[in-house]
């Protein structure tokens, strides 16, 4: 028994997994670009994009998820997001590379904000272009700056993907609670704690040692 | 023929004029200190030599070419970074890149211009030569938080030096340092003087100013109000504005 509910909730990580590793995929890089727009000295640019950050950040992601996935169907009249499960992994995805994107931004931009003026200063005096001035000085600076609170992001993302189920994303909670009605049983949905934490874990040590690394220089 | 011609250059910030019209020149090889109390314009008119700053008006020429002039250039990025070559730059904050070391601190820019390896190689040797001229060599491959204040800084100078400026500028380079620091930064200052290096220093240590230079230009609400050899400006000074700042300083 513990073996078979052990590889059930294997494939129910399996769509944690997904969910979690194409979400960083997209919104790392996003984030940066909407890091940019609300750091833009055009206003038009950047009202409207910390507009949306306030909007992401200031609502629960679950409702998010509702909105996303429900919405198009109720106010446009169409499914955008296909049938079945594919279009239910696709909702999902961008609900949470949306949210995810708008957090990463605001840790990017606290991050190339706190880096001094005077490291630009000395780039320009030494003759630096605009792009070896970011690549070669102040990019890993920034770096060093954001893993910490990337890495509570990251880690809060594996236990957030577990959200998804109110739109029927499949999951590992979703395969856990699937025993309660199938075999009367509760353990093997606190057991789904395991694989959280075990993951978790993992990620911490890998975060660790990105920091320690950086730890050369101050 | 001067190195440097400063022509009636001015500079608002919010309306309000920081620098009034300066107009100066020194010859190669000279030492040339700005004194002045806090607020008369000195760094900011060392800014704009860089380009750190935009002059408002005026024109600016290194040897005999006119590196800016205000009324018609619109200079694009890679003019402004061309010119800055002329000019070397030490910062009070020293501002060096917290992950290179020393050494490739010094070498990074002109590595990034090097052609070959062979180019490299010479450039790397210059920086440490230039390195070992600070009585730095034992420290090469340290990173700047593991060096004090007066190391940092002179690891600063050697930087400024490996791009062979016609012009090292100082802005206030002992400000940010603990008094036994300073002492070990104005050695290397005066050994550079000694060697005929072109130098524009901004300071507030005017016992310095005067040993070291060969001109000092004493500025007061964004004008030159006295200009001269140190025997003038420091020991004779004719300007009433000079006479009371310099008062403070000696009391």
């Amino acid at each position: 028994m513990f073996i078979n509910v052990t590889l059930s909730l294997l494939e129910g990580f399996l769509g944690t997994l997904k969910l979690f590793s194409l979400t960083l995929l997209f919104s790392l890089p996003l984030g940066l670009i909407i890091s940019f727009g609300s750091m833009n000295k055009n206003l038009i640019v950047k009202i409207p994009i910390r507009f949306i950050i306030w909007v992401v950040r200031g609502t629960p992601l679950m409702l998010q998820l509702l909105i996303i996935f429900y919405g198009p169907g109720i106010f446009l009249g169409m499914n955008i997001w296909g049938a079945g499960d594919g279009g239910r992994f696709t909702a999902a995805l961008v609900a949470f590379v949306i949210n995810y994107a708008c957090y990463f931004s605001e840790i990017y931009r606290g991050g190339i904000q706190s880096i001094p003026k005077g490291q630009y200063e000395a780039a320009a005096v030494l003759g630096l272009t605009k792009g070896q001035t970011f690549f070669r000085i102040i990019l890993l600076q920034v770096v060093k700056k954001i893993v910490p609170p990337i890495s509570n992001e990251v880690i809060t993302l594996v236990k957030d993907t577990s959200l998804a189920r109110v739109i029927a994303f499949y999951e590992i909670i979703w395969e856990g609670e699937r025993f309660i009605k199938s075999a009367g049983i509760i353990w093997p949905l606190f057991y789904t704690g395991a694989f959280y934490l075990v993951f978790s874990g993992l990620l911490t040590l890998l975060f660790g040692y990105v920091e320690k690394k950086l730890d050369y220089f101050k | 023929m001067a190195i440097l011609e400063v022509h009636e250059i001015r500079k608002k910030f919010d309306e309000e004029e920081i620098l009034k019209g300066i107009s100066f020149s020194m010859e190669k090889g000279q030492t040339l200190s700005i004194i002045g109390s806090s607020g008369s314009g000195k760094t900011t008119l060392l800014r704009c030599l860089n380009f750190l700053e935009t002059p408002d008006e005026g024109t600016i020429t290194v040897n005999g070419d006119l590196l800016y002039f205000a009324n018609v250039t619109h200079m694009s990025e890679e003019e402004v970074r061309k010119s800055r070559h002329h000019f070397g730059m030490v910062f009070q904050q020293f501002n060096l890149f917290p992950q290179y070391t020393a050494l490739e601190n010094v070498i990074l820019a002109p590595k990034l211009e090097a052609k070959s390896k062979e180019d490299v190689a010479n450039v790397v040797e210059r920086g440490k030569e230039l390195l070992a001229k600070m009585g730095l060599s034992d420290r090469m491959d340290n990173y700047p938080h593991q060096l004090s204040g007066g190391q940092q800084q002179r690891v600063a100078i050697a930087r400024a030096l490996a791009l062979q400026p016609d012009i090292l500028c100082f802005d206030e380079p002992t400000s940010a340092l603990d008094p036994e620091l300073t002492g070990e930064v104005l050695k290397v200052i005066k050994e550079l003087a000694d060697q005929h290096t072109t130098m524009i220093i901004v300071t507030h240590e005017i016992g310095f100013a005067k040993e070291v230079s060969d001109e000092i230009i004493f500025m007061d609400g964004g004008v030159i109000a006295e200009q001269g050899p140190p025997s003038q400006v420091i020991d004779n000074p004719t300007n009433e504005r000079t006479k009371q700042f310099l008062a403070n300083y000696i009391g």
